[in-house]
């Protein structure tokens, strides 16, 4: 999201706002306030439902189960020991959010499907336990007589007081999702989720990112149950119905899943359409059904982008000498010894080792299934090996997680092109260079890597419509971000034109004067020998040859491996 | 600047409009606005109530308008907030559900008004409210007779019970308990059933396990349909009693006549089962305006507006007098006669309505009047 789209969502917001307050103080009766303080309850939920399933791109089906937790939270401690507001609604929020805490460990291991069924459970378990623990919960019944909203001795009476309060509570949880939702988090979000491989090669950390969209969707759920509570004056299981989960996904999709105006309106909306429709009997439910159809056909995105256009993303300063960050000099290479990983009864790598020295470019070749891509994902974390370590500057860097590899400098590109498709250039390397913790201003090495990638004129092009020359330079610009001391390119020249080749070997070698030791694997010999130092070529897992590129090549083991050629 | 504010303005005039759109208008004449469950688990009994209330009020002249409180409190508030925009409501038709009359007590509290139903569960005339009136006998009076029919009449030593999970199970079953308890003779076995299981095999098997001489079920009417089909299958040969569901015309039509055969259930009244004239004009009547047989829920609701068309014509114009008038009158209903016990609870006898013969209409075999002593 950036700057310009954040302007737009103010423009709606203020609109919807003033709307609301023009609406509710001359126009609504009792009812109408009541169906719009329901709708700023719904826009709580919402806002917290788009951490987790906008952002993060999880189908959780637990909101309706922190929406509970919070409503009886409210409920019991209300009604049963005559707790305020000003205890009760931080104590939802929180014991929601600890919920969320709790399952969060095993629950977030599981992916698509499974993640969905598992959230539904906790939901399911949560329904049975408040309709059988009668004694504290009143079963099926609920518990009537949840006292209102005191605060300070003041009750915040039923209509207008209430509405007001509540917006108050749903314009703070605007502005916290404001703040949490900061453009390089979006921005990351969006890198997770659209290419989660890539993700922690690029310093961003899946797991802390989903576990902080967890929590955040509990908390603001369990906000909303409290006040929802409070809006109906009882808590009964249908809190924990899936019927509430229903609601809130609907309303998410239909307003949209990305954006703060995006839950206004779905919120709004979700909550007056059957009331419009009321005077059609028992058929309003299929006028309404008919209704939200139609929205998600002609509005797949939600009806938010709909009022705020298509995002034209901030021109990007124009790239002056100043602004650029020169690559640092490295001091340190890289060493790999004796690597093997196995994939069932597949040796993929068998005792690999390999040295890279900075300002080195070793191309690395080998036939397909040599191993070439494994010793990549297992230099840079993706993958765990059964043996070996990988080292560089005497710290072993086996034991340590993709993104902390990412951190300590050493940057990757992809075999298959992992750029999102809906950010642009500039996001993608400044998502990079934020996550990556370049110690030098981030404007100035996205700069510097967009510059020396020869990208100044596509910064603000989206990834997705980019020609497949420029994407692969993109991920070079993207790997560099975090000034890498080492830089590990998983065949950059696949499917290049010979001056989109030779723009990559320039690239390498510029980097290569700056002292970064390059990996180069490829299959390119022509772009290799004009680009590489040495070369080294893998058959079966292990590195059979190293050496000068001409010596490799005439090396009896590398023609009968790479060539298929046995020496006469 | 300009465009952004163009769309503020835009914006802010679509959404109010919109908004605006559920406005509703007052009205003239007193009025009696009918909330009740048409849609969701509870459609057949809430359209039974809605059916009653429209009877009642047809050709009288207060206004009336009818809403949907589907299965959920919220929905429920939802039409009880919009209900009260009218002027002169003079009291509300209120949802047979009990979770939905839980929420809305204090709102008639809070508006002074009183609500009309035909719920079953206790505890909403426990509460104190004063706005509350029932008009079908509660658990109090049901499960009283229920409980003794059981153990009375059939010899029930080994009583089970299977209930609904829902607020109308979980009351009834307490009920039903309680008065086992009294009667000494405790369930053997007892069990709570959401309202979407539809095999009920396990629970059967678990009941015949139990050694269960006779079978009290406390279910809606779609799960009642469905025990006692699915216990004639497997061959579960104990006498079963049914909760007042299953006299309604629409959970036997769901059975066959040899699996409705012998089975029993309890309720308020039967319409269709009773001979008087007055009975055969009402039912008359109701299958000519719906084209469906009435049920309990039905007359009772219809007794319970009946009698406050005739605290209107007894002078009440406004809640206040009406809700005096429920208070300290009795009224001779169609159904039986109607006396506020001090909480609300206005109907004090109930029946046991048994299928004999291969005739889809129940028989009453025992009537327990005033079970409560008020009348």
């Amino acid at each position: 999201m950036t700057g310009m789209h954040l302007g737009r969502d103010r423009v709606t917001l203020i609109a919807g706002g003033v709307a609301l307050a023009v609406y509710a103080t001359l126009f609504a009766s009792s009812y109408d306030q009541r169906i719009l303080t329901l709708s700023g309850v719904y826009v709580i939920m919402v806002l917290g439902y788009q951490f987790i399933f906008g952002h993060s791109g999880a189908l959780s089906l637990a909101q309706g189960a922190f929406f509970g937790v919070g409503a009886y939270v409210t409920g019991i401690v209300g009604s049963q020991f005559g707790t305020g507001f000003l205890i009760t609604f931080p104590l939802s929020i929180a014991l929601a959010t600890l919920l969320a805490a709790i399952v969060a460990a095993p629950v977030l291991r599981l992916a698509s499907h499974y993640f969905a069924l598992a959230t539904l459970a906790l939901n399911q378990l949560l329904l049975v336990i408040a309709v059988n623990w009668e004694s504290v919960t009143g079963g099926a019944n609920g518990i009537p007589g949840v006292p209102p909203v005191i605060l300070f001795d003041w009750q915040v009476g039923r209509g207008l007081p209430l509405l007001v309060f509540v917006w108050a509570l749903a314009a703070a949880a605007m502005l916290i999702a404001h703040w949490q939702l900061r453009p390089s988090r979006v921005s990351s979000f969006t890198v997770m989720r659209e290419t989660p491989l890539a993700a922690p090669a690029f310093g961003i950390e899946p797991g802390l990112l989903r576990f902080r969209a967890f929590l955040f969707s509990a908390a603001f759920g369990g906000a909303a149950g409290a006040l929802f509570v409070h809006t109906n004056r009882v808590v009964s299981p249908e809190t924990l119905g899936f019927g509430i989960m229903v609601t809130c996904l609907t309303m998410t999709v239909v307003g949209g899943r990305f954006r703060i105006a995006g839950a206004v309106i779905g919120a709004l909306l979700l909550t007056h359409l059957p009331e419009w429709f009321r005077g059609l009997d028992e058929y309003y439910l299929v006028a309404v059904g008919f209704l939200l159809l139609a929205m998600v056909v002609f509005a797949p995105n939600g009806l938010a982008p709909l009022f705020l256009r298509a995002g034209e993303p901030s021109r990007l300063s124009k790239t002056i000498a100043g602004d650029i960050e020169p690559p640092a000099k490295s001091t340190a290479g890289l060493v790999i010894e004796g690597l093997s990983k196995r994939y069932g009864g597949v040796r993929a790598l068998d005792g690999a080792s390999l040295q890279v020295e900075p300002g080195e470019i070793v191309g690395l070749i080998g036939p397909n299934g040599a191993g070439k891509t494994t010793l990549a994902n297992l230099v840079t974390g993706i993958e765990r090996g059964d043996a070996g370590h990988v080292e560089r500057a005497s710290a072993n860097l086996s034991v340590l997680s993709a993104t902390a590899i990412a951190r300590s400098g050493i940057a990757r590109t992809f075999q298959t092109s992992q750029l999102p498709d809906e950010l642009t250039v500039r996001q993608v390397v400044s998502t990079a260079a934020v996550n990556l913790g370049s110690t030098a201003p981030a404007d100035k090495v996205v700069n510097g890597a967009l510059a020396l990638c020869k990208l100044s004129d596509d910064a603000d092009t989206h990834c997705g419509t980019l020609p497949h020359g420029v994407r692969r330079r993109v991920e070079i610009a993207r790997a560099i971000a975090g000034d890498p001391g080492v830089l590990v390119l998983d065949e950059p020249a696949a499917g290049l034109a010979d001056e989109e080749q030779r723009q990559v070997a320039d690239i390498c070698r510029a980097l290569a004067h700056a002292g970064t030791a390059i990996l180069l694997i490829d299959h390119n010999l022509e772009f290799l020998r004009t680009s590489v130092t040495r070369l080294a070529c893998m058959d079966a897992g292990r590195i059979i040859m190293e050496g000068p590129f001409d010596t490799v090549l005439a090396d009896p083991a590398v023609r009968a491996a790479y060539f298929g050629m046995a020496d006469q | 600047m300009l465009p952004g504010l163009r769309r503020i303005g835009l914006a802010t005039a679509i959404i109010t409009a919109g908004l605006s759109l559920v406005t509703t208008a007052a009205a003239d004449s007193l009025r009696i606005p009918v909330l009740v469950p048409i849609t969701g688990f509870l459609s057949l009994e809430g359209t039974s109530q809605k059916n009653g209330a429209e009877l009642a009020l047809d050709g009288s002249d207060v206004a009336f308008d009818v809403a949907d409180t589907a299965t959920s409190p919220e929905v429920a508030v939802n039409a009880f907030e919009r209900a009260m925009n009218a002027k002169d409501v003079v009291s509300v038709v209120a949802p047979m559900l009990g979770t939905q009359m839980l929420a809305l007590i204090p709102l008639a509290d809070e508006f002074d008004v009183p609500m009309i139903t035909v719920s079953g569960t206790a505890r909403i005339t426990e509460l104190g409210s004063p706005n509350v009136f029932r008009f079908f006998p509660g658990d109090v009076v049901v499960k009283a007779a229920h409980a003794r029919y059981a153990v009375e009449e059939l010899g029930a030593k080994k009583p089970a019970i299977i209930s609904q999970t829902t607020a109308y199970g979980q009351s009834g079953r307490a009920e039903l308990d309680r008065n086992l308890r009294a009667l000494g003779q405790p369930p053997v076995f007892t069990e709570g059933l959401e309202v979407s299981v539809k095999d009920m095999l396990p629970v059967l098997s678990k009941v015949r396990d139990s050694g269960a001489d006779v079978l009290l079920l406390h279910l809606h009417s779609g799960p009642t349909a469905l025990v006692i089909r699915q216990a004639r299958a497997m061959g579960l040969d104990i006498p079963i009693v049914a909760g007042s569901a299953m006299h309604q015309p629409e959970t036997a039509a769901l059975l066959e006549s040899a699996e409705l055969l012998g089975g029993c259930a309890e309720s308020g009244w039967s319409p269709i089962s009773e001979t008087g004239p007055e009975f055969r004009a009402f039912a008359d009547a109701y299958r000519k305006s719906f084209n469906r047989e009435p049920d309990a829920f039905a007359l009772g609701q219809y007794d319970g507006v009946n009698m406050v068309l005739a605290a209107i014509r007894g002078g009440a114009r406004d809640a206040a007098g009406v809700r005096s008038w429920l208070e300290s009158n009795r009224y001779d209903g169609l159904a039986m006669t109607y006396a506020s016990d001090g909480k609300g609870n206005m109907a004090h006898s109930a029946v046991i309505l048994c299928y004999i013969g291969a005739d889809r209409v129940p028989q009453i075999v025992k009537r327990y009047r005033n079970v409560t002593g008020v009348l």
